[in-house]
């Protein structure tokens, strides 16, 4: 089943008099199940492209079906649902609620996606569990360590049991132990049958991804397909 | 369901607020003292109209009360014994009132003498005040033991008299008051009854001319014009001044509330004939109470005004931190709206902030109020009264502060831009 399908993409800023062409007809589409690395230099894109797909932000032209819907022309309120309940994402910095707790910060999501309080605590503690951070349930995120903020980030990102996990950089600011961690676990998703797209522009880790995707100047100039997965897959 | 969702909201609300407890306080003390003064405010006003009611309903609304009055300038040389200084109200004053003042619906006497009042060997210096049957009940002046005054006792002059309860304790006796006798100006008279204490406000005092010390005896009119006369010797020093005053008092009955303003001025335009000097006064307390309201209109605008300027200033220092908070969250807020929070549940976390802050400021305002109304009654001779919806009211006034000032900070919140608030460091 596709997930993501995008078609005749494009995005424009309006800059002064000129308009600045940032995604120009992309077209990329993702399997369930599938794990895809969009790489490419800074300014390629891959920012505004990120944003589209976790519709945060709206394209210019072109349409983007997310889980079998058309999110290209929904409103600022049907995103933020359709956000709720079809994408997760893991930030470079993490982006906790610093004044909530890490079980609390899972619940965020389930919270905006009027879930129960007494469903939310079950769904969060079983996520924080298999994270490895059952420990870690009343603690502050100041109080955490980079791996274990970006743990709590994924959990929070897989609470609301998306379609679409979106990550931008997820180990930008990890120490090399934990960016690994943090990576296996993605592999680890992966192989348990979880839709990952994640953006970095550090070729080593896109190595490890199946399925790369790489962006030059708003244009898709590389996509290794799922054949090339299917390979991977193979050789492993 | 929304119940649980609108209890939580407010608990995140009351969570956040308690991060920051000093700031938070500090962003409060506009709501405080804005609530303080409407609560302190409420309770003085309700106060002061509930003294006016109780002092009309002493005096009787549809009363006029003339006195009469020493004129300053008729005190003579300390050197001339035996001075007689006649002012005041005349028997004839009242004759005419009666016959040309058609409103006129009755018209009390009061004769009053100071007399030294001797009980076997204590001796009280006294006011006694002749007065008609009929001015006992104006003045709710009721009998706690024994009779009161009766037409009878008027007829025949009895020399009774009625008494107050300080009185009794000041002859200091252990002896039953009633039928007790007491020598009065060197005339016996019978005590037939004792008032029961009635605290008059000193309003009244001044305008009924008795005494703080509750030392009045009443006697028949008729019995005190017989037997005292209208003349007043005061020995004070070594001199003796004496005075004539036909009536000391009289109390007009006016026969509805309409005509009471109209017959007190046929009434001073009368007694302004018969009197080369001002040796009267009248006391109207219909007028009284006109004044106080009044006044009092001026006191509840300047309140007014004190506290709106005050929960104006709250709640500008309210949107203002709110402003500072949001700048400093647009992080948090950016996260939120990524994980599917819409504009109107961001604009309803801060809307809630604003209005728990306030309303947390209200309840401490409250409070406030309360102990400052305590002190108010204290040391001032206000009266307070405080109803427990004042609380609830202010309450109400606050929480419309919070919503009123943080709709602005709110939708400034609601409107960012997620990609923004996201990357914003």
């Amino acid at each position: 089943m596709t997930v993501l399908a995008l078609s005749g993409i494009c995005k424009d800023y309006p800059t002064g008099e000129e308009v600045l062409r940032v995604l120009r007809d992309v077209d990329l589409s993702v399997e369930e199940g599938e794990f895809v690395g969009v790489i490419g230099a800074s300014g390629s894109g891959k920012t505004t492209l990120m944003n589209i797909l976790g519709c945060l932000d709206r394209p210019t032209r072109g349409t983007y079906h997310l889980d079998g819907r058309d999110v290209a022309s929904l409103d600022d309120d049907r995103l933020a649902v359709v956000r709720s309940r079809s994408v997760g994402f893991v930030f470079q910095s993490f982006n906790l609620i610093p004044q909530l707790t890490v079980l609390e910060n899972v619940e965020v999501p389930l919270f905006y996606d009027h879930v129960r309080r007494g469903e939310r605590r079950g769904r969060c503690l079983e996520l924080l569990e298999s994270v490895g951070l059952a420990q870690r349930l009343g603690h502050y995120p100041p109080q955490l360590s980079g791996g274990e903020s970006q743990r709590t980030a994924i959990a929070r990102a897989l609470v609301n049991r998306p379609a679409l996990v979106l990550c931008d950089e997820p180990t930008g600011n990890l120490d090399r132990k934990s960016g690994e961690e943090v990576l296996a676990l993605f592999h680890a998703l992966h192989g348990a049958g979880r839709t990952i797209v994640m953006v970095t522009h550090n070729t080593e880790i896109a190595r490890a991804i199946p399925r790369v995707v790489e962006l030059r100047d708003g244009r898709v100039v590389r996509d290794s397909g799922r054949g090339a997965a299917r390979r991977v897959q193979a050789e492993a | 369901m929304w119940i649980e969702r609108a209890v939580e909201i407010l608990v995140l609300g009351l969570r956040s607020l308690m991060r920051n407890k000093l700031r938070s306080f500090l962003t409060m003390l506009g709501m405080i003292f804005g609530v303080g003064s409407v609560i302190t405010m409420l309770a003085v006003g309700a106060g002061a109209r509930h003294e006016i009611l109780a002092r009309i309903q002493e005096l009787g609304v549809r009363n006029l009360i003339v006195n009469s009055v020493k004129p300053p300038e008729t005190t003579k040389p300390a050197s001339e014994e035996g001075w007689f200084d006649v002012y005041g109200l005349t028997f004839e004053d009242a004759d005419y009132v009666l016959a040309t003042i058609p409103t006129v619906e009755r018209l009390l006497r009061v004769n009053k003498v100071r007399k030294r009042v001797w009980h076997g060997s204590k001796r009280l210096e006294c006011a006694v005040l002749g007065v008609e049957p009929g001015h006992l009940e104006m003045f709710r002046l009721e009998v706690d033991r024994g009779r009161p005054l009766t037409d009878t006792d008027a007829e025949t002059e009895a020399k009774v008299c009625l008494v107050r309860r300080d009185f009794v304790r000041q002859l200091e006796t252990i002896d039953d008051p009633i039928g007790m006798w007491l020598q009065i100006g060197g005339f016996p008279f019978q005590i037939v009854g004792v008032l029961a204490a009635e605290e008059f406000r000193s309003h009244t005092r001044k305008a009924l001319a008795i005494d703080s010390r509750g030392q009045e005896v009443y006697v028949p009119y008729s019995t005190s014009m017989r037997t005292f006369g209208t003349v007043t010797a005061i020995e004070r020093g070594g001199t003796r001044e004496s005075s004539q005053v036909d009536l000391d008092q009289m109390i007009v009955s006016v026969d509805s509330a309409e005509a009471v303003f109209p017959t007190a001025q046929m009434l001073s335009a009368l007694l302004e004939c018969f009197h080369e000097t001002r040796d009267y006064e009248i006391v109207v307390p219909l007028e009284l109470l006109q004044q106080s309201e009044e006044t009092q209109k001026v006191f509840n605008f300047v309140m007014i005004l004190i506290a709106s300027i005050s929960l104006l200033v709250g709640g500008i220092g309210i949107a203002n931190i709110m402003l500072a908070t949001i700048t400093e969250r647009t992080k948090e807020i950016g996260v939120r709206r990524a994980l599917g929070a819409r504009r109107r549940d961001i604009m309803l976390q801060f809307l809630t902030e604003t209005t728990v802050l306030a309303a947390v400021g209200g309840l401490f305002g409250s409070v406030i109020g309360l102990v400052g109304i305590q002190g108010i009654v204290r040391w001032t001779e206000w009266e307070a009264i405080v109803e427990p919806h004042y609380v609830l009211v202010s309450l109400l006034i606050s929480c419309t502060v919070g919503v009123v000032f943080g709709v602005f900070p709110a939708r400034r919140a609601a409107l960012m831009d997620p990609i923004a608030a996201l990357r914003y460091e």
